[in-house]
């Protein structure tokens, strides 16, 4: 993606995420996989950013790396203007109030033996924005905007359905009043129709408090639904980004279109189209040279098991790494 | 009808839990064709799983307790069938693939092994005539190199690949029946796309009867010929695809339709279905989706009902409302005229 001229809230440039695979005696490293691998974005204020792919594209290292829950293996990481990696311990806590995280387990993610007013409260303690009842009255207001009851204070997790503990962990983020918060398959546990309404918070959530989102998930239709901007991911590397309707509608890299065909549907005539990939995502392990995607790719030529694709812009805001 | 090759009626069947019996599928009719995707639709807790694992009985290995009911399979119910004729039908007439293709795979046997094994069981084939058929089969589904893959083990393979070795396994003995629990739930996007094409294809080619059960309904419309909804171990519409999808005549049904959102319509608010999925150990009386119906709301408003009262204290009966189209829900007529299509 190339840079654009008003500052963004969040720059990601160049990042790169490899794990160590350690075997043997010695824990010698015998292998790196490349989770993420150069991977460059901006986000801007009010802005959703959905992050699509498969498993193993590396989506959620990407979204853990931005807040320094993995510590990146290179690249640059701006959040308002301030470079995320040089910053001291303690100047980087401060920033992390304005970067919050949504997990998708909603049974994993919040300490069983917490109560709630505990989980959503600590957050504020920690940063020294209440206390006492003022901390109280300020955990009520915001499991009130979640849509949970004041009497939900001192309930502990197990006590709440998963729609609800998803609401819990919303409002756990909200508390320190952030600015970014990078949402992991926040729905992808829950049941359709409670889904729905955790989307429609979320989203009313956004339009309060002019919130961003790096929004990760693997679903489709929920990404077209929540999202400004869309960036594909496969195997540790973004292919194709874009405002929300053009990637949907003229889809340019051939992964994308493969990705959009195969969404169940109806209708005979996108069935017709549908693209069958072959096979499945190789290991990030060791990607294929060249084009990535080349060894599954429809329309691959020699040159692409070779070259590194170029980034192709289609419009100001719609770019895409391909050959073709 | 002769058509009809899997009938089940009035299924019951309930598990006993710390905190008291669970009535997890109470009281289920449908009738599955010949040739035919039925899927059972819903979302969890409403018993989708516990119907499918009931039909072969395996529901009893996992301490649940049919109450009552009959599954009729070639003029025998399986629900009274002795052990032994139960496995001959297990596999071979009707075979039944999961969700977790890793988990319903042996560990420490070959997947060529595990494949052969069902052949030389039912059909009685010797080791190296099952190994040979076996090897074929993995072809038939679509695995690369079948001849090595059939000397590999679970763990060797990924999960697109151990879904298509359990469909070879399902395919064996060209079954009349496949029951698949959420075939497709554990894999991605774009395997998920071959997997279901594979084994629209192989319907195509054997006449088998699918029945599917999942909670996506996308893959409903997409696969779909007939639909079951279930709603808290009852059904509360049965309909071709095409009428649920476009008409639904039950609330839960319709409310489920516009949870999703789509891949190509407007974006905007979706018409959430209020409330969660009850607590199976304290279901509501009357009609069970009466506490989050957005059409019992209307009408109390509209004041015009005669008293949705009806709704919390009588459990609604499946009523044809439109032929061959029934709906488990007093007001039925009610109900607004279409939904959208489903996603996308």
């Amino acid at each position: 993606m190339t840079p654009r001229a008003e500052s963004a809230l969040l720059e990601v440039d160049h990042l790169v995420k490899h794990f160590p695979l350690r075997r043997g005696l010695f824990s010698r490293v015998h292998a790196w996989v490349r989770a993420v691998d150069d991977v460059s974005f901006d986000l801007h204020a009010g802005e959703t950013l959905g992050l699509v792919g498969e498993s193993g594209s590396g989506k959620t290292t990407l979204g853990r790396s931005v807040l320094l829950l993995e510590e990146p293996t290179s690249g640059k990481l701006c959040f308002d203007g301030v470079d995320l990696i040089s910053l001291r311990p303690s100047a980087l806590r401060r920033t992390r109030r304005r970067m919050q995280f949504i997990f998708q387990d909603p049974y994993g993610s919040l300490n069983p033996r917490m109560r709630v007013e505990s989980i959503v409260g600590e957050g504020m303690r920690i940063h020294s924005l209440a206390r006492g009842a003022e901390l109280r009255r300020r955990v009520a207001e915001i499991l009130d905007q979640v849509g949970l009851p004041p009497s939900a204070m001192s309930r502990y997790p197990h006590e709440f359905s998963g729609g609800q503990r998803q609401r819990i962990g919303i409002a756990r983020a909200l508390s320190v009043d952030p600015s970014l918060i990078v949402c992991d398959e926040p729905v992808s546990a829950l049941d359709v129709s409670v889904q729905a309404q955790v989307l429609n918070l979320l989203m009313e959530i956004r339009a309060r408090r002019r919130l961003s989102y790096l929004f990760i998930s693997h679903d489709l239709s929920v990404v077209r639904h929540i999202s400004h901007r869309v960036a594909v991911m496969y195997l540790g590397q973004i292919v194709e980004s874009g405002g929300v309707d053009e990637l949907f509608s003229q889809p340019r890299h051939p992964y994308t279109q493969a990705l959009l065909s195969a969404v169940p549907t109806r209708d005979p005539e996108r069935k017709r189209l549908r693209i069958l990939l072959p096979g499945e995502p190789p290991s990030p392990t060791d990607p294929p040279k060249g084009c990535r995607f080349h060894p599954r790719c429809p329309v691959a030529e020699k040159l692409c098991a070779v070259e590194e694709p170029p980034w192709k812009q289609r419009s100001a805001t719609h770019s895409y790494r391909c050959i073709h | 009808m002769t058509d009809v090759v899997l009938k089940v009626k009035d299924l019951a069947v309930s598990f006993m839990s710390e905190l008291g019996l669970v009535r997890a599928v109470d009281g289920v009719d449908f009738e599955l064709r010949r040739g035919e995707t039925l899927a059972l639709v819903g979302e969890s807790g409403c018993g989708k799983s516990v119907t499918a694992h009931s039909i072969l009985r395996l529901v009893e290995h996992a301490g649940g307790r049919i109450e009552r009911g009959s599954v009729w399979f070639n003029g025998a119910d399986l629900l009274k069938m002795p052990a032994e004729a139960l496995r001959r039908v297990r596999g071979n007439r009707i075979a039944m693939i999961f969700q977790e293709p890793m988990t319903a795979l042996n560990p420490v046997f070959t997947v060529g092994e595990q494949v052969a094994e069902v052949i030389r069981e039912h059909l009685g084939r010797k080791r190296k005539e099952a190994r040979a058929q076996a090897i074929d089969l993995f072809a038939r589904v679509g695995i690369p190199d079948p001849s090595q893959r059939v000397d590999h083990y679970p763990h060797q393979l990924s999960g697109g690949m151990k879904q298509r070795v359990m469909i070879a396994m399902a395919l064996a003995c060209s079954p009349l029946v496949l029951i698949a629990d959420e075939p497709t739930t554990a894999l991605d996007v774009t395997v998920q796309a071959q997997i279901l094409d594979l084994i629209a294809s192989l319907q195509r080619e054997q006449g088998m009867a699918v029945l599917l059960i999942t909670h996506d309904l996308g893959v409903v419309a997409e696969v779909g010929d007939r639909v079951s909804v279930m709603y808290c171990g009852r059904m509360v519409e049965h309909g071709t695809a095409h009428e649920v999808f476009s008409e639904p005549l039950h609330p839960y049904t319709h409310g489920l339709i516009s949870s999703i959102p789509s891949l190509t319509a407007p974006r905007g608010q979706l018409r959430a279905i209020p409330g969660g999925v009850p607590d199976p150990l304290d279901f509501p009386s009357g009609c069970r989706f009466h506490p989050r119906c957005f059409l019992k709301t209307r009408l109390e408003t509209a004041a015009e009902s005669g008293g949705s009262r009806i709704c919390s204290e009588v459990s609604p009966s499946l009523r044809e409302w439109r032929p061959s189209h029934p709906a488990a829900c007093h007001f039925a007529e009610h109900m607004p005229p279409a939904a959208k299509e489903p996603a996308p």
